[in-house]
């Protein structure tokens, strides 16, 4: 098993080397062909069953596939996820489950409208009309939306991109709908499929933080000050090994036992702590989106402001407060 | 000292609010270029009056409050003023008399490629040659780099086993043949305003370039960041409260009221207050001629700190709403304030060095 994981591991990363642009990506987006090529490699709908031309890969695997790519590109990372994690569990087992083929296979983009939570849009009678305000995935075919009765929508839609700090490579705006939907469900399930979703969500805070504390490893390891490399100043390579620390730690609650409460809790808790400090290594060149560093702060307190707050830390107080005790 | 300068202040935030717009803002975040017509009308309105540090600090902190990278490209084209208004020359601060009128822009060339923290290390050299110095060499991140008329140049002059001895700063016309500067691009945050890389290919300068003393550089420098990085303390603070003033209309407005909620807010704020004591406190001895450099370090690191931190929690705690309005602009700004003017780690080198010495 372990073999097989790290062979997945190797393979999944010699692919991302490979075709994974970040600069290009954040730039001008997951065009056609990549999404073509990640589909063909089983990583695009890889937690998805076969019968959806997904990979019907275990849960391991997904997450080990979702942290390697996060180490290059968090944005492509992403895209997996909310169709993983968030689009097949909103369709799978309704009528709408036959659009999963053509997600896994590329031929179609979806989005998931999961950062407005509860957005103020009816569907009444069968129609969605108005705008939906910030979509993450604006070129997508096929939307779903969570509101009181979580709902499919199809394209096409007109839309309007605007800049966006984080995952860059997904377009982000509004969507001007005036279109047929689908009810999936009767009530809004956001919050369900987002508790299920813990582990694959830290993968990817597991893989943003494994590079880019690997990024302040390696710069510190070559630059110099004061006639030392800054390796050798120790507040410096100290705060680096501390990290280090906790990226093993994470790495191994997440693919061990531990309750993915605890394990996406923790990962939110440092994502943004070493992506800045990864930035903070790289002095004024970390500023510059040349290093390839301030973009893991970016998509870092893209993630937290999006998937962490006060209701998940309400859940994993109740979580807490309601587990059994282990003695008597 | 500060509290005189209400209606200083109060005109400032006018300004700053009339002008710098949200749709403003963002486009010069986005176009990333240099906003040139604010520049001038913040001039005709005096806005800037670089004659008080006392007005500076206030000018600076307001305006960094409504947007950070207008705020800072209006009051940086003065930046290394004070190397020439403490050691220049009658000649030199003709010139800077127009930088103030704003017929020129200024800018400071310390750090190079190969490093900024370590000044003394610097590679550019400035040998003499009879009655000239031939300048060569290349610097890094220089703030007005690709604007500039002229800038203020740290090099070395001559070789000395101590390696603060030997660097000499001189005035540098742009238009100087051998001159080049390349805008860098695709910065986080402070977007509307100008980086560059400078080469220096045999440039001629005259014994009259030469500010104030040579071998004396590398101690004008240390002067300057004594008043500079309380000017980034107060960016700090101005970002900071710009942050803070968007966590506070969200609480407000979306009437919350639970407990964790109240405790960021009130975290943000001590830490708020404690900034602004701290920079007061340090400019206060500076304008009176004393400096303290651990009390300047401190406030620096200290109130970059917190301009990280109020921005961070902005952005959390408007949660989604944040990805998109100014607020993560605020935060992609506040990042550098831990960089420039010496980085946090070197603040704390200052500060612990100050406190041994005051044993
Ligand atoms: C947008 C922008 C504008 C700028 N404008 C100007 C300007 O106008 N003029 C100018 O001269 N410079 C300017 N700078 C440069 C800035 O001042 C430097 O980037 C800064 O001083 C750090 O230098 P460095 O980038 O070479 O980092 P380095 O000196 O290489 O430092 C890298 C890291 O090592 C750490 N480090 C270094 N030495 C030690 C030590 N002894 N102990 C512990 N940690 C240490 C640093 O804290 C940092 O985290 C600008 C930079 C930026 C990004």
């Amino acid at each position: 098993m372990e073999e097989e994981n790290n062979i997945l591991r190797e393979t999944v990363a010699e692919f991302c080397e490979k075709n994974l642009d970040e600069k290009k990506i954040e730039t001008d987006g997951i065009d056609k062909k990549l999404t073509q090529l990640l589909a063909e490699q089983g990583f695009l709908g890889c937690a998805i069953p076969d019968k959806y031309s997904g990979s019907g890969l275990d849960e391991t695997s997904y997450e080990i596939i979702l942290e390697e790519i996060a180490k290059y590109s968090p944005t492509v990372a992403m895209r997996i996820f909310v169709l993983n994690s968030m689009y097949y569990p909103a369709v799978n087992g309704t009528a709408a489950e036959e659009t999963l083929k053509d997600a896994s296979t590329g031929k179609i983009n979806i989005a998931v409208d999961f950062i407005n939570k509860k957005t103020g849009n009816e569907s009444v009678s069968g129609k969605i009309k108005g705008t939906l305000k910030n979509i993450l995935g604006t070129d997508a075919d096929k939307l779903v939306v969570f509101n009181d009765g979580t709902s499919l929508v199809s394209g096409p839609f007109k839309s309007e991109s605007r800049d966006f700090m984080g995952f860059r490579g997904l377009k982000f705006g509004d969507l001007f709908l005036d279109n047929s939907v689908q009810v999936l469900d009767k009530s809004n399930r956001l919050s369900e499929i987002m508790e299920k979703a813990y582990g694959p969500a830290s993968a990817i805070a597991l893989g943003m933080i494994a590079s880019a504390l690997q990024k302040a490893i390696d710069y510190t390891n070559v630059r110099k000050a004061f006639g030392s490399q800054l390796r050798d100043f120790e507040p410096v390579s100290f705060r680096l090994a501390r990290f280090r620390s906790t990226e093993v730690i994470l790495r191994n609650s997440l693919y061990g036992k531990v309750d993915p409460y605890y394990t996406f809790n923790f990962a939110m808790e440092h994502l943004v702590e070493i992506a800045r400090y990864s930035v903070n290594t790289h002095g004024g060149y970390g500023y510059f989106k040349d290093f390839g560093v301030e973009k893991f702060y970016r998509d870092a307190i893209v993630m937290k402001s999006i998937f962490y707050g006060t209701e998940e830390l309400r859940k994993l107080t109740d979580h807490v407060y309601s587990e059994k005790i282990n003695f008597i | 000292m500060f509290e005189e300068l209400d209606d200083y202040r109060n005109k400032i935030r006018e300004f700053a609010l009339k002008e710098f717009t949200e749709e403003v803002a963002a486009e010069y975040d986005r176009k990333e270029s240099y906003p040139d017509y604010l520049r001038k009308k913040s001039l005709s309105l005096g806005i800037v009056d670089m004659q008080n540090p006392a007005k500076v600090l206030i000018a600076i902190e307001e305006l960094c409050r409504v947007d950070a990278g207008l705020g800072i490209a209006l009051t940086t084209p003065y930046f290394g003023s004070e190397v020439i208004m403490l050691f220049g020359n009658d000649k030199q601060k003709e010139i800077l008399n127009d930088v103030y009128r704003g017929k020129y822009i200024l800018g400071l060339g310390v750090t190079e490629p190969s490093g900024g923290s370590d000044v003394a290390a610097l590679k550019t050299t400035a040998k003499k040659q009879g009655n000239k110095y031939i300048l060569n060499g290349s610097k890094m991140f220089i703030t007005n780099g690709a604007i500039a008329d002229y800038l203020v140049i740290l090099a070395r002059t001559s070789e000395d086993s101590n390696p603060h001895h030997g660097l000499s700063t001189f005035l540098l016309n742009t238009k100087s043949k051998g001159f080049s500067a390349t805008k860098l691009e695709d910065k986080l945050g402070v977007r509307a305003t100008n980086t560059a890389e400078l080469q220096f290919n045999n440039i001629e300068l005259s014994e009259d370039d030469l500010i104030g003393e040579e071998g004396k550089g590398f101690y004008y420098i240390m002067m300057f960041f004594n008043i500079s990085r309380i000017y980034v303390a107060a960016q700090s603070i101005g970002i900071a409260r710009g942050a803070f003033d968007k966590i506070k209309s969200y609480i407000k407005e979306n009437n919350i009221k639970d407990e964790d909620s109240m405790f960021q807010l009130s975290d943000v704020g001590t830490r708020i207050e404690a900034s602004i004591q701290m920079t007061y406190n340090a400019a206060s001895y500076l304008f009176e001629f004393k400096p303290k450099p651990e009390l300047t370090s401190m406030a620096k690191a200290y109130s970059s700190e917190t301009a990280v931190f109020a921005a961070e929690e902005a952005m959390e705690i408007l949660g989604d709403r944040s990805l998109y309005e100014d607020v993560q602009r605020i935060f992609r700004n506040a990042k550098i304030m831990e960089i420039w003017e010496g980085t946090s780690e070197i603040e704390k080198l200052v500060i612990a060095r100050y406190i041994l010495k005051g044993e």
